[in-house]
């Protein structure tokens, strides 16, 4: 028999993932962490701070319940995510549709003008944006914030419906038309059905993106009544409150993330092959 | 059932021209044919009676109508498509009734019409499955099911036996032929297989660069091919061409080949007469050449030639042999010829053609 010898390069191997995953779930156990401490394992007069909390509770996650700035936020989120989904699907579907059906000259520059807001850092791009919007009144309200979040899911919802549409046989629409379906008729019944396991995937990723976005929130909202999640745990953290509340209101914008995500893997490869006929 | 007229029908693509000058007449309740090599626009066409495909020029009549600028649904057509174009979503009586749908029939006739195509195409068992769950020769008969349903005056077909495998297509051959026997329906068919072209219609349009070459009946093309390029896409194995010049003396008329030459019966002199002098092309098909061992034709037009393949088919040999230069292909009985065998072969020269060298026309 030929065992594998530890020698020394599978030795530094080892200690790179160990170091690699300590350096990513380090953060994510100290939020959950702190998240369930009771208020002596935080606050502990010079003594080290236990990895352990003395006695976990969920008394923070009671009092977020009850906290009516938390479940305002959470909904505000909740609404300008759903929002941004209809407005970027509504607009990216028939434009990727378009797009790919129509091939046309200059469809490339086009497509590179679609991504062009995302090539600027978020932070630079925040400012036309900002000032269009106090122009046209849109600063400090739900459908500002959902349309600058459209305005930033857009080019990878096109990009997503493209790939999805490309897939779909041209032939089936025209066996449509042929049997009798007008453009509007096809596109519905046939083009969108098919579609749909992939547009679902490109609703979810908009909703991720709207979900935890902070620097176009931030700018639209923070001088007025209205907060999503990430405002709001800003706000929070600018009055230096206990580690444990910050924990559980971070907790609780991460845990849609975390299960979103797992779901947006499973019909990403549902829409990979949503198309395929013959 | 209709007849479908093409007049003068042209079809560009910015500049560049892909059908000229197409005019086809397609009677009431006629198989036509469509074929030729790949890119020859014979798909193009057929897109253009569905409505798929604008017309650039000529007028089209479907019927008595001009339908140049006529919706493909009112058109009065069906078409199965080369990918059968079977909606995945759907089940197979839902494809089947999706046309019945949009034209607002009754639920009881739906229904009813339904369940003939399922009958009339064997599709009974199969009502309640996805696309997906059917196999290749299931999904190419939901497609047939599908476009009869309607009963268009005319059915369209691109090349809808292609993604069969050999067996099927020739089951389903048969079987669309027994669907034009039943329906009479005006039928239209596109296709690059030429066996496919002669077993199934009435009538075959032979095309080649987006014009028409010929057309005629699937024995007129083969017999008398109005050019090189038909008389060398129809018929498989493929007929021999060889290079000559015809020559006159006192008592005959004679093709002059490199090495041999053959006398040019008193039937076919008339057309090559004028030609004495000049190089022409000289084809015959491989049934009409023949291993002298077995035939009691005249000595006349027989020349030596050495076996160089033979390909057993089982039911014949197909034959290279070589004299000179020159290869010619044709077909012996089974078994009696091997390669390195020094024969003569006949030519059955009332059944050969001459073309034109210049303009690949027959003479």
């Amino acid at each position: 028999m030929n065992y594998r010898r530890f020698n020394g390069s599978r030795i530094i191997w080892i200690l790179c993932i160990a170091v690699m995953i300590l350096v990513v779930l380090a953060p994510v156990f100290v939020m959950f962490k702190y998240s369930i401490s009771d208020r002596a394992s935080v606050v502990t007069g010079g003594k080290p701070i236990p990895l352990w909390p003395y006695d976990p509770t969920l008394e923070q996650f009671r009092g977020l319940m009850s906290m009516e700035r938390f479940f305002n936020a959470f909904f505000v989120s909740l609404e300008i995510a759903l929002l941004s989904i209809i407005i970027s699907l509504i607009v990216g579907t028939p434009a990727a549709y378009a797009l790919v059906r129509y091939r046309f000259p200059g469809f490339m520059v086009l497509a590179m003008l679609l991504v062009s807001v995302r090539l600027f850092p978020d932070i630079v791009s925040v400012v036309p944006v900002v000032e269009i919007f106090i122009k046209t009144n849109l600063i400090n309200s739900v459908i500002g914030v959902a349309m600058a979040h459209s305005l930033l899911s857009m080019p990878y919802v096109i990009f997503i419906a493209m790939g999805i549409f490309e897939t779909i046989p041209k032939d089936l629409e025209e066996q449509a038309w042929i049997l009798g379906a007008g453009w509007l008729y096809g596109f519905t019944r046939i083009v969108l059905p098919v579609a749909l396991p992939g547009l679902a995937a490109a609703a979810i990723y908009v909703f991720l993106l709207s979900w935890d976005e902070f620097i176009f929130a931030y700018f639209l909202l923070a001088f007025g009544e209205l907060s999503t999640l990430p405002v709001l745990l800003q706000k929070i953290l600018s009055w230096t409150p206990q580690h444990n509340l910050i924990s559980a209101i971070s907790v609780m914008l991460s845990v849609p993330v975390i299960i979103f995500t797992f779901i947006v893997q499973k019909y990403m490869q549902a829409g990979a092959t949503a198309g395929a006929v013959k | 059932m209709a007849e479908v007229k093409l007049q003068n029908i042209c079809k560009r693509y910015g500049r560049t021209e892909v059908i000229r000058d197409v005019s086809i007449h397609v009677k009431n309740g006629e198989f036509i044919t469509l074929v030729g090599p790949s890119g020859c626009g014979k798909t193009t066409i057929l897109r253009m009676i569905a409505g798929l495909e604008r017309i650039t020029s000529g007028s089209l009549y479907i019927g008595d109508v001009l339908s140049n600028d006529i919706p493909s649904k009112k058109r009065g057509i069906s078409m199965v498509f080369q990918s059968y174009a079977l909606f995945p979503h759907m089940t197979v009586s839902e494809n089947i009734a999706f046309g019945l749908k949009i034209k607002k029939y009754g639920r009881n006739e739906i229904l009813e019409r339904v369940k003939w195509a399922a009958d009339f195409l064997n599709l009974n068992e199969l009502e309640s499955r996805m696309p997906k769950e059917l196999s290749g020769g299931q999904r190419q008969r939901v497609a047939f099911a599908r476009a009869l349903v309607l009963e268009p005056d005319v059915l369209l077909l691109d090349e809808p036996l292609s993604n069969l495998d050999a067996k099927l297509r020739l089951k389903m051959r048969s079987e669309l032929k027994r669907i034009h026997r039943k329906l009479n329906t005006t039928i239209i068919y596109v296709t690059h297989d030429q066996v496919e072209a002669m077993s199934l219609s009435n009538r075959v349009v032979v095309m080649n660069k987006g014009v028409i070459a010929q057309t005629g009946s699937p024995l007129e093309v083969y017999n008398s091919p109005s050019d090189i390029f038909v008389a060398g896409f129809i018929g498989s194995p493929a007929m021999n061409f060889l290079n000559g010049i015809i020559i006159k003396d006192e008592a005959h008329l004679f093709i002059d080949f490199d090495g041999f030459k053959l006398i040019i019966p008193e039937e076919l002199r008339s057309n090559c007469e004028k030609y004495s002098g000049k190089e022409i092309i000289f084809g015959i098909r491989p049934e009409d050449i023949t291993d002298k061992r077995f035939s009691l034709n005249n000595e006349e037009n027989s020349i030596d030639a050495i076996i160089e393949v033979v390909e057993p088919l089982g039911d014949k040999d197909m034959i290279e042999a070589a004299t000179g230069d020159t290869v010619l292909t044709f077909t012996a009985d089974p078994g009696k010829t091997e390669s390195g065998m020094h024969i003569k072969i006949g030519f059955n020269m009332i059944k050969s053609h001459f073309f034109d060298k210049e303009t690949g026309k027959i003479l």
